[in-house]
């Protein structure tokens, strides 16, 4: 009987570690292997994708290095253990694409450059990572321009793309933020439409600086090409600040302390002492009484 | 009052002013205690010397025995106001005979409180710029301007009373060094009994009486207010104010019922201050302590249920904790039982009476340290690398002294001022007494 319980035991083990090995090889088109990104890694895609993946990987994948992903089999894995690492970028691309087993697929829910950016925010992990480039021999980059305005009509924030020469650069991917002291605000991510523009809502209750002014960080990139624009339009709520010390606070200096404060204090005083010096004073009487 | 109708008004003077003059034995017992007084001012020329740091005190617990001894020093101070005042407006007659003694402990208390305050000041050199630059915002302010009021206050009503009571003594007694007779004629301001005098005296009083009460009040309120209105764990109270009020009178009461106790046996005034006025003062000594009782238990069952943030801490500490031994003998073995045992009508008695008050006295004391002291060892949240000697607070030799001081010159203030006046008001006996007859 003993015997057989270990059998048993042994048997089951086989064939959970049997289910797990075989869950662990996760065959990817050798097409698909290769794939290079279509954007460049930078801090920008890492910001993008770091909001993608907190959103939507974080739950199972957990925080990255820290190994708190959800126990699960087969597990989610550490995005930034060598598991994920040794792949290359095609496959990990490949892999969020598709999906398998509990691992959802997003190609509906993410479009080619968001699981470029969350590729880009799996590799913020690696130090020794270094982006392969695709071959651009015999590729013509286009030279790209933002034209910035700002709608204050719709509250938009109106980025038009065009070439060198003007001409207009519909379906290139714009990227908008807004700076702030210690990061970036994305404000979205769009499409140029067929006159080359791409329109983004500016909430007109983000503070500004005094006088409503916002600083916008837009890229744009398109087959390969790319541009900045770094400036302030005046799109925000202007912040006027106060003196935490200006006017009567009860944190104010004496010269200063609210009116109500005086009034009471020194109305008990004057009521409480004008008694004492009556009766002081009313002492004198008891001579002329005498 | 009974026992008094027999007496002679002459006998009744007389042995009312037998205990004015110097007598061997009191110059020796201000002697000892001038020296031990001494004693204190070399520890506190060496604060002086050497500043704060020859104290317990650190960035933590900035507030130590010193502040602790302020507060207990003010909370005894306010019997007079009950006594004196609330009982004497309301026409209770039994208390006569110990009213004066309830203000001089209130006047010597509230004096020495002041002086307290200065001993906790790094720079006392310039305790001017609190009236120079002190800002009304601050608590410390009220603190100082209403305990400056209630010394003056109680002076008035310790004083008017006595001055048909320092012509008496400058005309009967004989053991007086002239110029203390001088003193009296001075002091009571061309006095000669008159009917006028009287009324006006009597005016003036009653002005004072009603006057004293919000002071006493908001003397003690204030001073809770000192904790209450800072956002510390365990201080931020809204009910801080009538905590310490009604403390202050259990306080106050066992401080006048010990006066009572003295000055009865070494006065030889058995027969002014009476069984009765024990009984009736540990009936009042029950009642204020069920006050004080129900809101001990308002301050600790309301922040203990719920248990929140650094209130958690601290109480812990308090109820089973690092402070469980001294607050657990303090509430139990300084409030609970002796209250338990003066329900007993035999523990009112003289002696059983003035132990169970020494008892609350001493453990007034202690329940005023663990209001101020342990909650500055849990200090504010979140803290971070915080030195282990700063978490904790022992008082020094030289700040114990120093605490000592004050009741050190607390006895040397009732003993001159029990040595130049009669301790029981002659002329109210006196007047009582023929007015039932």
């Amino acid at each position: 009987m003993k015997n057989s319980k270990v059998v048993w035991t042994i048997l089951l083990f086989a064939c959970c570690s049997a289910i797990a090995m075989a869950q662990e090889k996760w065959l990817v088109p050798e097409a698909n292997n290769d794939m290079l990104s279509i954007l460049i890694f930078d801090e920008d895609t890492q910001l993008e994708g770091k909001l993608i993946y907190t959103r939507s990987c974080r739950s199972c994948h957990g925080d990255p290095t820290k190994k708190d992903f959800t126990i699960m089999s087969p597990s989610p894995g550490d995005v930034a253990s060598d598991l994920y690492q040794d792949q290359t970028d095609g496959s990990l691309f490949y892999k969020i694409q598709k999906g398998r087993g509990p691992m959802p697929s997003f190609e509906n829910a993410f479009s080619e450059e968001e699981i470029w950016s969350l590729v880009s925010y799996i590799r913020s992990f690696n130090p020794e990572y270094q982006q392969k480039l695709p071959n651009l021999e015999g590729i013509e980059i286009p030279n790209l321009t933002l034209h910035i305005s700002y709608d204050e009509n719709i509250d938009k924030l109106v980025v038009k793309v065009t070439s060198d020469s003007l001409e207009v650069m519909a379906d290139a991917s714009v990227k908008a933020y807004i700076q702030g002291m210690f990061g970036k605000y994305p404000l979205g991510s769009e499409m140029t439409n067929e006159l080359g523009i791409a329109y983004f809502h500016i909430d007109s209750k983000i503070p500004g600086d005094t006088e409503g002014y916002l600083d916008i960080l837009v890229k744009t990139y398109k087959d390969y090409g790319t541009a900045k624009y770094a400036g302030k339009i005046q799109a925000g709520n202007p912040t006027i600040r106060k003196s935490a010390i200006e006017g009567r606070h009860l944190w104010s200096a004496a010269k200063k302390a609210p009116i109500w404060m005086i009034i009471i204090f020194n109305m008990m005083g004057i009521g409480i002492w004008g008694v004492i010096i009556y009766v002081i004073f009313g002492l004198r009487k008891f001579k002329k009484l005498s | 009052m009974e026992s008094l109708k027999k007496k002679d008004l002459a006998l009744i003077e007389l042995e009312l002013l037998s205990h004015v003059n110097w007598s061997r034995k009191s110059v020796i017992w201000l002697g000892t205690l001038v020296f031990l007084f001494a004693i204190c001012i070399y520890f506190y020329f060496q604060q002086l010397k050497h500043g704060l740091g020859v104290t317990g005190l650190n960035d933590y617990v900035s507030w130590g025995i010193y502040i602790s001894n302020f507060v207990f020093f003010v909370a005894a101070s306010l019997i007079g106001m009950l006594i004196s005042s609330i009982m004497g407006l309301i026409g209770v007659k039994w208390i006569l005979p110990i009213s004066r003694i309830a203000e001089i402990i209130a006047l010597s208390f509230a004096m020495v409180a002041g002086l307290i305050i200065i001993t906790d000041m790094g720079r006392p050199d310039r305790l001017h710029h609190l009236f120079i630059y002190g800002r009304i915002q601050s608590p410390i302010v009220w603190d100082i301007t209403v305990v400056i009021t209630y010394v003056v206050l109680s002076f008035l009503l310790l004083y008017l009373p006595l001055i048909p009571d320092m012509i008496l003594c400058k005309d009967k007694c004989s053991q007086i060094p002239p110029f203390q007779r001088k003193m009296y004629k001075i002091l009571s301001l061309g006095w000669t009994n008159t009917t006028g005098q009287y009324q006006l005296m009597k005016r003036f009083m009653k002005i004072l009486m009603v006057l004293i009460i919000p002071v006493a009040l908001a003397i003690h309120t204030v001073t809770s207010w000192l904790f209450a209105l800072t956002l510390r764990a365990g201080w931020d109270s809204a009910i801080f104010g009538p905590y310490f009020v009604s403390g202050a009178f259990v306080a106050g009461s066992a401080a006048v019922i010990i006066a009572m106790f003295f000055y009865r046996n070494s006065f030889k005034l058995k027969d002014y201050i009476t069984h009765v006025h024990f009984d009736k003062m540990g009936k009042l000594l029950v009642m204020v302590a069920l006050v004080y009782v129900y809101f001990n238990i308002n301050e600790i069952i309301v922040p203990a249920y719920k248990l929140k943030g650094g209130e958690a801490e601290h109480l812990k500490s308090m109820l089973a904790g690092s402070d469980s031994i001294m607050f657990w003998t303090v509430q139990l073995g300084g409030l609970i039982i002796p209250f338990a045992l003066l329900v007993i009508k035999r523990m009112r008695r003289p002696l059983p009476l003035t132990i169970i008050s020494v008892i609350i006295l001493v453990a007034a004391w202690f329940k005023r340290y663990l209001i101020v002291v342990p909650i500055q060892e849990h200090p504010y949240y979140p803290i971070q690398n915080v030195p282990e000697e700063l978490m904790h607070y022992s008082p020094t030799i030289a700040e114990i002294a120093i605490t000592a001081g004050p009741f050190i010159l607390l006895l040397i203030i009732i003993t001159v001022l029990s040595k130049l006046f009669p301790v029981i008001p002659i002329w109210e006996i006196k007047e009582n007494l023929e007015h039932e007859k």
